[in-house]
């Protein structure tokens, strides 16, 4: 059989894909609850559950495949129209696959055995019965063996609807690896069974060898299926999904003519006579079919004419039916083609990767200087074109770490769902700008907070359906996810049209908490912020939603870790809208280079809206002060005299303009050296409280430039600007200043 | 990992690097050497401890520099000819950290047996007694060995950086 670690692989990438198919299980059932009837949806689910079910079943996860079993039949009622799926079979359904969802994450990836506790279980199931009425609808149906299927061995028992549908033949030649994969061939039997009933069974045995050659790991089986079923080709297809590499599978649909069944005699191994001989024993051929199909295979050995066409000459199909099933398996091919673009990935290796390319910018920005300082104007052309394809490389590198962030913004649906029934309120949450792409690494820190979020604009911003009505807005709450890309960073908004933030109230809370001075003079978005504080909450009671003052303070912190800023907007009445900003990625930024004396810093390239030159005489050294830019004041600071270093004593010298947000600032420096690309290498824990600088980087030349953290500048701008309102001296005289 | 996790006390005898700030001798256990490289192309960062002399570029990775003298108290290195910088790994609180540490020069690998060792005198030695791990002897006189784990001490250095973040 497979050694331990193949089998530890398998059991890993069946945990995957099932927690894969528990998702999508979910979303299904959430758009259902705003769809009944979206067909799609139930067959969806069905197939989420039946895969489910089936992989579960080769890795003899018995709790895991009972469970599923009984919501699949429950659904197989469903699609059957015998059910309806009401609001409140799907929220037992829900919690039923919260349920799958659960046992997944019990499976010991080490053993793969799994242990539940199977009391909730059957709580749910109980839900599930007592929903639909009956004692027990969602029983398990018990599966036949599939030796009993061999008893009517050439036999063909046509049930009524057989002789309407005919019956598939289905003929499997398993690999002789089959076993040693890990798969049980009466375990399809028995799936296949779910989609109708097996007629007729031959098990072909040709290949089985002498008892002394025969090795028992090996499978010499194959088998030919007669079942009489409604199901699609590509559904009975789906049943022998896993084990396509490990079997030939031909599958022809009822009443299928002549030619199929000699395509099929030629395509399997076995002797022509065997097969053929099996095929008139199921009825499904006659003896004279057989032999005018022999010689008909004998007269055309060297092109066979193909199949449609042939059909279509002999008048057995009209040409449209052969177009519309050329079509179909031309769709059913594009699709396979959709599903086998997509490869999994470790993401450590797609982090290596990326370190790679970081390398490669580095030292191919090394090779161009050197370029350059030689004046080689050959080597600075191939050198010019290798950072070309350097920079094409690390845009591609980086856009394999991008995803998009609709599932996670489609992971909300549920909470928003769930947090409106226990509140007892009516909420609608939309989602825009789902295809808005992100780092993987952003968005896989961004769940928690978000979370947080949304939860606290369900608990604390929006009322109750009477209070809305009251205060004339309809009664049914919204709250919208959005993200878009602006000037280099991805923002997501969180916006509600509750109530707003309560200025008044949360200026109470923050003296009574001791946070700010009863007579401090905050403006109202001061107030606002204040609630990222830690240990801050409104709320007067203690609920399970909120209100226990971590949170908010949470919050901030994982976001600025992101380097990511927060910002509140809100409107007493109208609502509130939290709008956080982050870097499109973690690794690689584009930079302008500045120089204060012999020391280089980097200024990421977003927040630069544009330098200008300054006479130095007109700048005293101070640490802050404003100029006019275009009649507007705009605040400056010195950075030089920020970082504690010795002021420049040249004439000229540039201010850097850069924004971040509203808000816009100059920073003074020495000289500009331009764009690089600069990729982040963390400065580590030492430096980690330094305000204004948020990594490092390498230069082409191998000397550490500093990158300077502009939000938390901004914020030491305020601080200070706070801490000495009117201080005139601090102040810089400058070139054309409107006064105060 | 676990050879470089907790060195400093426990380690006071085996082979040492020994080397020289002003004109004391000192040590480091072996293990906990990655490399001797020139001194040189050190970026400043501002608003540091004067004793954190900046980072360097070591292939790709950038690495803190410890001036040695400054952590013990005495003015920060001029450098020479021989000033070196020692790189070290140690792993604090779970994580592997290189370290570049500023010396005036280098001396040798000595073998060290714990007979030749003494604890640290309670003064006297110049530095402080918890930087040390003990006192090696020889003919020449004594070595210091140096607990590392106190010269780096993350929270010890966080704190002289936060006490001049707020004077700032």
């Amino acid at each position: 059989m497979l050694d331990a670690d193949q089998w530890s692989q398998l059991l890993a990438s069946f945990v995957e894909e099932a927690r894969d198919l528990a998702r999508q299980a979910e979303e299904y059932l959430l758009l259902l609850d705003t769809q009944p009837g979206n067909e799609d949806a139930i067959n969806g689910l069905f197939r989420a559950m039946h895969t489910l079910k089936g992989s579960a079943g080769l890795f003899s996860l018995t709790p895991l495949v009972d469970f599923t079993h009984r919501l699949e039949n429950l659904l197989m009622a469903v699609r059957d129209g015998q059910r309806q799926l009401d609001p409140t079979l799907i929220s037992i359904m829900l919690r039923c696959v919260d349920e799958v969802g659960s046992m997944i994450e019990l499976i010991d990836p080490a053993s793969g055995q799994l242990e539940v506790d199977t009391t909730h279980q059957q709580q749910l199931l109980q839900a599930l019965a007592e929903h639909c009425g009956e004692p027990s609808p969602v029983a398990l149906i018990p599966v036949v063996a599939a030796a009993s299927g061999c008893s009517s061995k050439g036999q063909l028992q046509r049930c009524a609807s057989c002789e309407a549908d005919g019956a598939w033949h289905i003929s499997v030649r398993f690999h002789p690896d089959l076993l040693r994969n890990g798969f049980d061939p009466a375990a399809f039997l028995r799936y296949l069974q779910r989609l109708g009933d097996i007629l007729d069974l031959q098990l072909i045995d040709e290949a089985l060898p002498a008892l002394t050659e025969l090795d028992p790991e090996s499978c010499y089986l194959g088998l030919e299926i007669g079942l009489c079923s409604a199901a699609s080709k590509a559904e009975i297809e789906e049943v022998f999904e896993f084990i396509r590499d490990f079997c030939t599978l031909r599958i022809l649909p009822p009443d299928s003519a002549l030619a199929d069944y000699l395509e099929l005699i030629q395509a399997l191994p076995e002797t022509d006579g065997r097969i053929g001989e099996i095929l008139v024993n199921a009825g499904l051929l006659t003896a004279t079919e057989l032999a005018e199909g022999l010689a008909l295979q004998g007269a055309q050995p060297e092109q066979p004419q193909p199949l449609g066409s042939l059909l279509v000459e002999q008048g057995m199909v009209v040409a449209q039916a052969v177009d519309a099933a050329l079509n179909k398996q031309q769709t059913v091919r594009e699709k396979r083609l959709q599903e086998s673009a997509q490869i999994r990935v470790a993401a450590h290796k797609l982090d290596e990767l990326i370190n790679l390319v970081g390398e490669l910018v580095i030292s191919a920005a090394g090779a161009h200087l050197r370029a350059r300082a030689n004046g080689d104007g050959a080597c600075m052309e191939t050198t010019g074109l290798v950072n070309q394809h350097v920079e094409q490389i690390r845009e591609a590198a980086l856009k394999l770490r991008m995803i998009e962030i609709g599932d996670t913004f489609n992971r909300f649906h549920r909470v928003v769902r769930d947090v409106s029934e226990q509140l007892g309120k009516n909420i609608r949450l939309e989602i825009r700008g789902a295809d808005t792409e992100l780092d993987k690494a952003v968005i896989d820190k961004l769940g928690d907070p978000l979370t947080h979020l949304v939860r606290n604009a369900m608990d604390h911003g929006i009322e109750s359906a009477a209070e809305r009505l009251a205060a004339g807005k309809p009664a049914e709450g919204r709250l919208i996810l959005d993200a878009f890309h602006e000037s280099g960073m991805v923002v997501i908004e969180i916006r509600d049209d509750g109530r707003g933030l309560n200025s008044a109230r949360i200026r109470a809370k923050a003296v009574e908490r001791g946070l700010i001075d009863p007579a401090a003079n905050l403006s109202e978005a001061e107030i606002h912020r204040l609630i990222f504080a830690a240990g801050f909450s409104t709320a007067d009671t203690v609920s399970d939603l909120s209100g226990r003052g971590v949170g908010m303070d949470v919050v901030r912190s994982a976001i600025d870790a992101l380097r990511g800023t927060v910002e509140i907007e809100s409107r007493a009445g109208l609502g509130s809208t939290f709008r956080i900003r982050l870097p499109l990625t973690l690794a690689i930024i584009d930079g302008f280079l500045i120089s204060l004396g012999e020391d280089h810093f980097v200024i990421p390239l977003d927040m630069v809206t544009e330098c200008l030159e300054v006479d130095g005489q007109q700048l005293t050294g101070a640490s802050y002060g404003y100029i006019s830019l275009r009649g507007r004041p705009l605040p400056c600071l010195s950075l030089a005299s920020h970082f504690g270093l010795p002021e420049s004593t040249e004439g000229r010298r540039n201010i850097v303009v850069v924004s971040q947000g509203r808000q816009q600032a100059g920073l003074i420096v020495d000289h500009l050296h331009g764009e690089l690309q600069t990729v982040i290498k963390p400065l580590g824990r030492l430096f980690q409280h330094l305000q204004g600088i948020g990594g490092s980087t390498i230069l082409g030349t191998g000397q550490v430039a500093l990158i300077l953290d502009v939000p938390s500048l901004f914020r030491h701008l305020q601080q200070t600007v706070d801490a000495h309102p009117a201080d005139p001296t601090q102040n810089l005289p400058h070139p054309d200043v409107k006064g105060r | 990992m676990n050879s470089t996790s907790d060195v400093g006390a426990e380690t006071t005898s085996g082979q040492h690097l020994s080397f020289r700030v002003r004109q004391a001798r000192y040590a480091l256990p072996i293990e906990l050497v990655r490399e001797i490289i020139e001194y040189g192309q050190i970026t400043s960062v501002p608003m540091m401890p004067p004793c954190i002399h900046g980072v360097i570029n070591l292939r790709g990775n950038v690495v803190p520099v410890l001036d040695l003298a400054a952590r013990f108290g005495m003015s920060l290195t001029v450098p020479g000819k021989r000033t070196c910088i020692i790189i070290i790994e140690t792993s604090q609180e779970g994580t592997a950290q290189r370290i570049g540490l500023v010396v005036d020069a280098v001396d040798a690998v000595l073998d060290i047996e714990p007979a030749q060792v003494e604890p640290a005198p309670p003064f006297g030695a110049g530095i402080r007694t918890d930087f040390i791990a003990g006192m090696a002897r020889d003919e020449q006189g004594f070595t210091i060995i140096l607990d590392v784990r106190h010269v780096l001490s993350l929270d010890d250095l966080l704190q002289l950086e936060r006490a001049l973040g707020d004077v700032g």
